[in-house]
């Protein structure tokens, strides 16, 4: 597997670099027609600046890489630009474009659109957001991915875009909806709970091998409503690390025996309010 | 040539962790214990010499300051070697207390049993903090602000001696963080002064006006700029913002729309901003140690949070940025660091008479990389930065050393930017005169106290 990263920093973008040239040259490169993964990155204060010509370069040189199997759009970090604040677009334009793809992770929810999202054989889709809309929710919902094996959603919260509610969710499990999906994550919530809830019993997990609800704002309410399934019984790996339940759910959690991830427990605010003094160094 | 140590005299907390660690150093090394002078017996308004009468009992004091008086023939000595290069150029850093860096090499004294004077930092007591604000009032005995970068401009709403004095131990509370400053620059002033009358060969290991440039970042970064050592382009160049609003206008005139904020005085991350300013939705986004208690009454307490804050609210931040900028605050590009373990980092590069010593990578998943915010510590290797680009950290913090010819001793806060290939680029972030607090990392087998403490004797050895 060869992989590359483009990315375009603060002073390039400064100095009159751009991601869309960047593309141009890595087509031209002799490296191109073996390239499987390709991962977009920073494309200049992407606070301000759309993916649009991300999208658009990658398009047009698409012919450039015909091995392309794996594609991240928008793998920056904090240091970069918030994950909040990354301008996305309607990516849906690399679908046809790319009809051997595999994977594609998308980082930053700020005007994404998903409008055709059509493929035969996308196995992969990971979206990384602070608050996803519901607007990509339907997009999601009304596509078609025959081949989906993985899905994972990181809905955020409401602050930072994510404006819908567990009805919105609700068409995404909906069984024969992806008849190949084994990976379901809808993580990174503030409605953890409702999700967890709703995901219990439901069919579609019958089709799982993995549910990811880490992440999020899981406590006790929602962990009470799993643990108490049937279903949830026969997953492979249930992620539920990065969460709010107790010591007494994790324990029981323990003494369950399934193949559960209770790491990370998030404390509310314990050491919120810890102060140190100025003067150190 | 065999000869006696030399006395180490060293300002601080007596018992605290630094003079605790600098005492179990020189007696690994063999070195007689230094003797410690508190600051806060200073502050209280005990002299250097009765202080120093107290640690050496039995005219042993009026012994070292007979000694000090003999050996003119050790200075020609070392007038005849400071022909040297390298000895030239570090001959700035053993000016004598008593002389001006200027005097330094027409008369070299006799450094023969002549005392270092360290100082370390002045923190770790809300006692001495209190006595530090009472020393910068405006009413205070001692008004010597020479050695203040900027002492000129007036501290806000000054509190008098009495007033200082009323101060309550609130932990984590920035009392008055400008006047603070004042105070303390005055005690290095009137240290500065005591020492040279007292104990005119004394050395300084970091002269008092290089420490009180050291703690003060507006100057810090203007001397190492000056000196060629990059450093994160400051907005507004010469201009700088004076508040929230020029900060904001020059942040969109520059399209610098992300920024680190500090407190020009602070240390320990104290008073730092990660502040950013969205153009496209005119969002604001602070992340910050600032923690703000709200009164209706009064104006707003700020501590020193351990949690990081996040401010999205822009009648907060404009009070926040406000305040800092009336204490004194510098704004300069936040430069996209490099990444590791599902983090960024910096390093903490220790540099002691032109060497770099030990480092540490501190990878943190907030923009602030402090190792007390619950930073993870790596090495440099482990953050993954080749040979070379540690060599450049290296270098780059040797470089800002040298941009403080009277200091011997600090710990380089260096950043490396984040990209791939050979374009990551390292910037000095800070210099912390008392940086070298730095535990369970070790360099040539020593650790940071041990290797600094030997190198200072070499350093003697070679030079006299």
């Amino acid at each position: 597997m060869t992989e590359v990263k483009l990315a375009v920093g603060y002073d390039e973008y400064e100095d009159g670099q751009r991601m869309n040239t960047e593309i141009e040259r890595l087509s031209a490169s002799p490296e191109a027609a073996q390239l499987t993964s390709l991962i977009i990155g920073d494309w200049g204060q992407a606070y301000e600046n759309s993916s649009d010509e991300v999208v658009e370069a990658l398009v047009k040189h698409s012919g450039s890489f015909p091995a392309l199997r794996k594609l991240f759009i928008g793998d920056m970090s904090f240091e970069e630009c918030e994950i909040s604040w990354i301008t996305q677009t309607d990516l849906s334009p690399l679908l046809p474009a790319y009809p051997e793809l595999q994977s594609l992770t998308i980082q930053g929810g700020t005007d994404l659109g998903l409008s055709k999202l059509q493929h035969d054989k996308l196995e992969e889709l990971i979206i990384i957001t602070g608050g996803l809309s519901k607007k990509v929710l339907a997009e999601i919902a009304a596509g078609s991915l025959p081949n989906l094996r993985r899905l994972e959603l990181y809905l955020g919260v409401d602050n930072y875009g994510f404006d819908g509610s567990l009805e919105d969710l609700l068409p995404l499990i909906e069984p024969g909806k992806f008849p190949q999906l084994t990976y379901l994550g809808l993580k990174n919530s503030e409605i953890q709970d409702e999700i967890a809830e709703a995901l219990a019993d439901a069919p579609i997990l019958d089709q799982l091998h993995t549910l990811d609800l880490s992440l999020g704002t899981l406590s006790d309410k929602g962990a009470e409503v799993l643990l108490a399934s049937e279903r949830i019984k026969k997953l492979q790996a249930l992620n539920l690390s990065y969460h709010y339940m107790s010591d007494n759910m994790i324990t029981r959690w323990r003494a369950s025996g399934l193949p559960v991830d209770v790491s990370d427990q998030q404390k509310s605010d314990d050491d919120e309010d810890w102060r140190y003094p100025s003067i150190t160094e | 040539m065999m000869q006696e140590a030399q006395p180490l005299i060293l300002l601080c907390s007596p018992g605290d962790k630094r003079s605790a660690g600098i005492q179990q150093a020189r007696s690994r090394l063999g070195l007689p214990p230094a003797l410690l002078i508190s600051y806060l017996e200073l502050l209280q308004g005990a002299s250097l010499g009765e202080l120093l009468e107290q640690q050496m009992p039995g005219g042993r004091m009026a012994e070292l300051l007979e000694r000090q008086a003999q050996g003119d023939r050790m200075a020609q000595l070392q007038e005849q070697q400071a022909k040297d290069g390298r000895l030239d150029e570090l001959l700035e850093w053993q000016a004598p207390a008593g002389l001006t860096a200027g005097q330094t090499k027409q008369q070299m004294p006799a450094a023969q049993a002549a005392p270092l004077l360290r100082l370390e930092s002045p923190g770790g007591s809300f006692e001495a903090e209190r006595a530090l604000i009472a020393l910068g009032a405006p009413d205070a005995g001692e008004q010597d602000d020479l050695l203040h970068p900027f002492g000129q401009q007036r501290d806000p709403y000054p509190l008098s001696v009495r007033a200082a004095g009323r101060l309550k131990d609130m932990p984590g509370v920035l009392h008055h963080p400008s006047q603070w400053f004042r105070g303390y620059c005055r005690l290095l002033a009137g240290v500065q002064r005591e020492a040279a009358a007292l104990l005119p060969a004394a050395r300084w290991q970091n002269h008092p006006g290089d420490i009180a440039a050291m703690t003060d970042k507006r100057r810090t970064q203007q001397l190492l700029a000056a000196a060629g050592v990059p450093v994160p382009r400051p907005l507004g160049g010469s201009q700088p913002p004076a508040g929230y609003e020029s900060l904001r206008e020059l942040m969109l005139a520059e399209r610098m729309h992300r920024v680190f904020i500090k407190l020009a005085c602070g240390s320990a991350a104290s008073g730092v901003i990660a502040y950013q300013i969205n153009p496209a939705t005119g969002a604001e986004l602070a992340v910050t140690t600032i923690g703000v208690e709200q009164y209706i009454t009064r104006p707003p307490v700020y501590y020193n949070a351990g949690k990081l804050r996040r401010y999205t609210d822009s009648a907060v931040l404009k009070e926040i940025i406000n305040w800092l900028y009336s204490h004194g605050a510098y704004a300069e590009q936040w430069i996209p660091k490099a990444g590791a373990a599902g983090g960024s980092f910096d390093i903490r590069q220790l540099v002691v008479l032109g060497e770099a010593g030990h480092s540490v990578a501190r990878v943190s998943t907030t923009p602030i990389t402090n190792l007390h915010l619950r930073s993870r510590r790596m090495t440099p290797l482990e953050a993954g930065l080749t040979e070379a680009e540690q060599e450049q950290v290296r270098r780059t913090a040797v470089q800002a050393l040298a941009a403080f010819p009277r200091s011997a001793v600090a710990g380089i806060d260096v950043l490396v930017s984040s990209g791939s290939g050979g374009a990551r680029r390292t910037y000095v972030a800070d210099v912390n005169p008392f940086g070298d607090l730095l535990y369970d990392v070790e360099y040539e087998g020593f650790s940071t106290y041990e290797w600094e403490m030997k190198k200072l004797t070499e350093y003697r050895n070679i030079s006299t």
